[in-house]
């Protein structure tokens, strides 16, 4: 029996899995909607994963969780590793680009540069409070537009003049943007434009004073969009690669820190039918009033809590 | 009638005799000139006259007689970058942190376009000129801050620090700027001193000439904010615009008898460490009582006008104020919307919409 | 002479006790300790606020308010050279605005560079006052200042390498003795105390452990609550924290401005601003001593820190040396502090070994 490493990336709107072998290659993968729901949407995601896994000539035996949610479902699934989505990405992207030197990654909520030298992230950098140059931003103003998020690259590239859009925050182009519309520019050039301020706002933001050196790897789910990758490869003037699983790089991160790790844990495809639910506290034991999550079993036992600033707040577990 | 021809007869006089002055002076630059040009032969490096290049942002429109007078007195060529464009203003805004305040980034696009177009470009440090009379710390930093962005190239830089907290006079900022330049002592000490006579000049002048608007009939509306913002091409005219065509006198706070204003401003705001904005606050001090409206114009973020126009929001009572932060990527839509109600607000008090 | 007068003095790091050492002790009046910093602070202080003020604005003016709830009834406000100088009269309107019956002292309508000048001002919170007395208070509050900023540095390098929480509570123990000191020797004693205590826990430290430098804001880099506890963080996962910018440094030892611009010429020419010297002179010197990484707090809206973000960017490339750039304002969640500082700590160590 070969062993296998289970990856799971919760993001705040897909959640990615994917397991892979001793030698990197991807088994089984999967890639579904969050859609609030996290703790639904990785049983949903193992239940996929299962179909196109071969329980008779494989075994996981270390899993690991990244993205936002990371803790929770590391909690669930019982993770032997739990590592944040910068690192995850950082180390998938070099296991499979071993000479990449920029890693470009646009998500759901946030956006990150990862600068790589030598196999090794040297440097990086993360969106800071604006949400301007992510997914939650393009899929909110597809909407505005009455098209669907994945329509946008197409209308993108027909676009002949893109519209000039502000790209200094959510708010502000969101005004611009519905001001560019009352004044009848065409649909598309709108929608070039989106893809242009998002390029424009994530290289002010979070590729300020960054060198960008080729080879680039796009990844995220944005990178799935044709118009925005046109827009960077416009801007940087390089080409931009773009893998056909780059939205599961996290995961495949995640298994292979798994696997480099020593931990080994057997994984159980059983937690699918488990129940989880999530309780939520105010601690209140001073004025800082921490919101602490509390994991249980369906049986009421609590598995795991997170959320308070200090040791009064801690609750016990079992 | 008498009076009017013996009037002109003394401006023909004037005119003569300034003439006579300019052609003298430019005899006298040219003298110069030959001397430079006599004295590089003599060092035998027979390079032409250098070329200094000044942002048209921040605070060249505070100084610019000053700075441009003090260059020319010495028959130094200088060339200013054109006026702002949404393209200067985006390329400033990508060449440094997101957090920089507007017109800050509109200065880096102007330096962006000055680079390669001439020998030296000049940012002078100008911190302070006494107590309780600073400069917004974003000025004791420009210097040294464009120089690391723009580090890569290379352009080159000229500069002179004005801290009179610290000692360091304006006067011999020049001087030394002078010297530096390859001038004597006495060349640059002339040139600034001309250069001076002819700020303060025009400082009065145009305080005198804005005082003459307060009497001016119709609505008027008193325009608080920096000179670089409202006399900025791309950001503050809209403004100013707008409102000429409403049929609004708009009137500048900021040009003002500045002695008079600094006192002032005390009535207000006691501790107020900013020259610039104690003129402001002075100068409404003075004018609140003689007009409609008080429109209060920053740039964003802009750390100073972020706190004395919260202060004076809350002190200036009975007036309708207006604070319009200027981001410059709003569109032009926006900013017209809130002009219109607010001149609106204002004739409806009066009675006269 | 003690008089009947609540004085208080904003929220700030761990100096406060300084603060209350000289107002009980020289003073001679009462001090009223304002409530230490939770979210609330924030939240009230931010609520008054002008909207793009910096952070620390937002946090002083709620810890006054808290200490107006709390009793006093004087509140003292420092001078400043940025906009801090500003901060007493705005805040004081502020208050005032709201409905706060209170004395407030601002010492920036006082900064004039004239001792006598600052002695009216104390001379209003006590008439009475004992010059002698307040000399000698000064004195030891100085010396507390010091004892804190080297205990404080002390922890920092030493507390990730501690499994056993001993570290900790020895130094929770110093700040309690120095919050409650009434004399020299008591502050001596928790001093030495904490010193012993340090010697004598043993540290499971490699030979070269991961080395993080931190500078930035004056306010916000040595706030633990400001800054959501980087620097403990930081430490909890096993990193050697420095951090040059104190009190002690930065004014009480600090003469030599001039001389650390020296060092820093071919990056700058100018003082930059109030902390910008220093800060790029540290950041410099940390490169050049091969730590790992340099992290630099700041708070939204702080302008001379942003100024200097250009040259430390030129540092981290000039000597290869990785820089986290933070904000902090009061909507910064701890989660997304934790994914960057994590990322920053992996990034680090796999260098480290790489290297």
């Amino acid at each position: 029996m070969e062993n296998a490493y289970l990856g799971i990336d919760v993001g705040s709107i897909s959640t990615k899995g994917a397991i892979i072998d001793d030698n990197n290659q991807i088994i089984s993968s999967s890639y579904i909607w969050t859609q609030g729901d996290p703790i639904g949407a990785v049983k949903q995601l193992l239940h996929l994963l299962e179909e196109g896994f071969d329980k008779e000539r494989y075994k996981i035996v270390a899993t690991g969780s990244t993205g936002s949610a990371r803790k929770l479902v590391g909690t669930i699934i019982g993770a032997t590793m739990v590592k944040n989505e910068i690192t995850a990405h950082a180390v998938g992207t070099t296991t499979f680009y071993p000479d990449v030197r920029t890693i470009l990654e646009i998500g759901g909520q946030d956006s990150k540069i990862i600068l790589v030298e030598n196999g090794v992230a040297v440097d990086y950098a993360m969106n800071t409070l604006c949400a301007a140059g992510t997914g939650a931003f393009l899929s909110s103003q597809a909407k505005r537009l009455g098209i669907e998020v994945e329509e946008i690259g197409e209308y993108a590239l027909r676009s002949k003049h893109p519209t000039q859009i502000a790209a200094r925050c959510t708010v502000f182009a969101e005004s611009d943007l519905v001001h560019k519309i009352q004044m009848g520019h065409p649909r598309e050039d709108i929608i070039a434009g989106v893809c242009n301020a998002v390029v424009a706002n994530y290289l002010n933001n979070v590729g300020k004073g960054k060198k960008i050196i080729s080879p680039v790897v796009f990844q995220g789910g944005v990178s799935k969009n044709q118009g925005v990758v046109a827009a960077f490869e416009r801007t940087l003037d390089c080409k931009v690669i773009v893998d056909e699983n780059g939205h599961l790089m996290g995961a495949l991160g995640a298994a292979i820190l798994a696997k480099r790790s020593t931990k080994r844990q057997e994984f159980d495809f059983a937690v699918e039918d488990m129940e989880f639910y999530t309780r939520e506290a105010n601690c209140g034991r001073c004025s800082n009033n921490c919101e602490i999550i509390c994991v249980y079993h369906r049986d009421g036992k609590m598995i795991d809590s997170w959320g308070n600033r200090c040791d009064r707040g801690a609750q016990s577990v079992g | 009638m008498a009076k009017q021809d013996k009037l002109d007869k003394k401006a023909v006089k004037r005119v003569d005799k300034q003439t006579k002055k300019e052609s003298k002076k430019a005899r006298k630059i040219a003298k110069r000139a030959r001397k430079a040009e006599k004295r590089a032969r003599k060092k035998g490096t027979g390079a032409p006259a250098i070329t200094i290049g000044i942002p048209r942002a921040l605070l060249y429109f505070r100084y610019k007689t000053l700075w441009t007078g003090f260059f020319k007195e010495l028959g130094v060529e200088t060339i200013i970058s054109a006026p702002t464009d949404r393209a200067i203003m985006e390329t400033g805004s990508s060449l440094v942190v997101d957090e920089t305040c507007l017109s800050a980034k509109i200065f880096y696009g102007h330096v962006q376009s000055l680079i390669g177009q001439c020998d030296y470009i000049f940012i002078p440090r100008i911190s302070s000129y006494g107590r309780h009379r600073s400069m917004c710390v974003r000025f004791d930093a420009l210097y040294d801050e464009t120089c690391n962005v723009f580090r890569g190239t290379n352009q080159k830089f000229l500069t002179c620090n004005v801290d009179e907290l610290k000692d360091e006079k304006e006067k011999d900022a020049f001087v030394g700027l002078g010297y530096q330049l390859g001038f004597s002592h006495k060349q640059a000490k002339r040139a600034y001193k001309r250069a001076k006579r002819a700020e303060q000049k025009k400082r009065r002048q145009a305080a005198n000439e804005t005082e003459q608007l307060y009497r001016r009939e119709g609505t008027k509306i008193l325009i608080a904010g920096h000179s670089y913002l409202i006399e900025d091409a791309f950001i503050g005219r809209t403004v100013t615009d707008y409102l000429k065509k409403s049929g609004v006198t708009a009137i500048r706070a900021d040009l003002v008898d500045q002695s008079d204003a600094l006192k002032r401003s005390l009535e207000i705001s006691p501790t107020c460490r900013w020259e610039v904005s104690r003129e402001i606050l002075g100068s409404i001090a003075m004018h609140k009582d003689k007009v409609d409206g008080i429109i209060l114009m920053s740039a964003f973020p802009c750390g100073p006008d972020a706190m004395v126009n919260e202060l004076l929001t809350r002190k200036l009572q009975g007036i309708p104020v207006l604070n319009l932060v200027l981001d410059g990527q709003t569109g032009t839509a926006g900013v017209e919307t809130r002009l219109e109600s607010f001149v609106d607000i204002i004739r409806f008090k009066e009675g006269t919409l | 002479m003690e008089v009947n007068r609540n004085v208080t003095l904003t929220r700030y790091a761990e100096y406060n006790c300084a603060f209350r050492y000289i107002v009980e002790q020289g003073i001679e009046a009462r001090y009223i300790m304002p409530p230490a910093l939770t979210k609330r602070t924030e939240e009230i202080g931010s609520k008054y606020s002008p909207d793009f003020v910096c952070t620390p604005f937002k946090t002083t003016l709620g810890s006054e308010i808290e200490a107006l709830e709390a009793g006093a009834d004087t509140i003292l406000m420092t001078y400043g050279v940025c906009r801090l100088g500003y901060y007493g009269e705005l805040q004081e309107q502020i208050l005032r605005d709201l409905g706060y019956t209170f004395e407030f002292i601002n010492l920036e309508e006082y900064n004039t560079g004239r001792i006598r000048d600052l002695l009216t001002t104390i001379r209003r919170l006590n008439p009475k006052i004992n010059v002698a007395k307040l000399t000698r208070s000064a004195l030891d509050a100085v010396k507390m200042v010091e004892y804190l900023d080297e205990v404080t540095a002390e922890y920092y390098k030493g507390c990730g390498f501690d499994a056993s929480g001993e570290y900790k509570k020895a130094y929770k123990r110093f700040l309690t003795a120095m919050y409650t000191a009434t004399s020299r020797e008591e502050i001596t004693a928790g001093y030495r105390r904490v010193k012993e205590d340090f010697q004598r826990i043993p540290l499971d430290k490699p030979m070269r452990p991961l080395r993080v430098g931190i500078v930035g804001e004056f306010y916000t880099a040595m706030d633990a609550f400001s800054n959501l506890e980087t620097e403990q963080k930081l430490a909890d996962m096993g990193v050697e924290v420095h951090r040059w910018m104190n009190i002690t440094n930065q004014f009480l030892h600090n003469k030599g401005i001039k001389n650390l611009a020296v060092k820093i010429r071919d990056l700058c020419t100018y003082h930059m601003g109030p902390t910008s010297t220093a800060n790029i002179w540290a950041a410099k010197e940390y490169a050049e001593r091969g730590f790992d990484g340099l992290i630099h707090i700041k708070s939204a809206n702080c302008t001379p820190e942003i100024d200097i973000m250009p040259v430390l960017q030129n540092i981290g490339a000039d000597y290869k040396i990785p820089v986290l750039f933070l904000t902090f304002d009061s909507q910064t969640s701890d989660v997304g502090l934790m994914t960057r500082l994590e990322a920053f700590y992996d990034m680090i160590q796999m260098r480290k070994k790489v290297v």
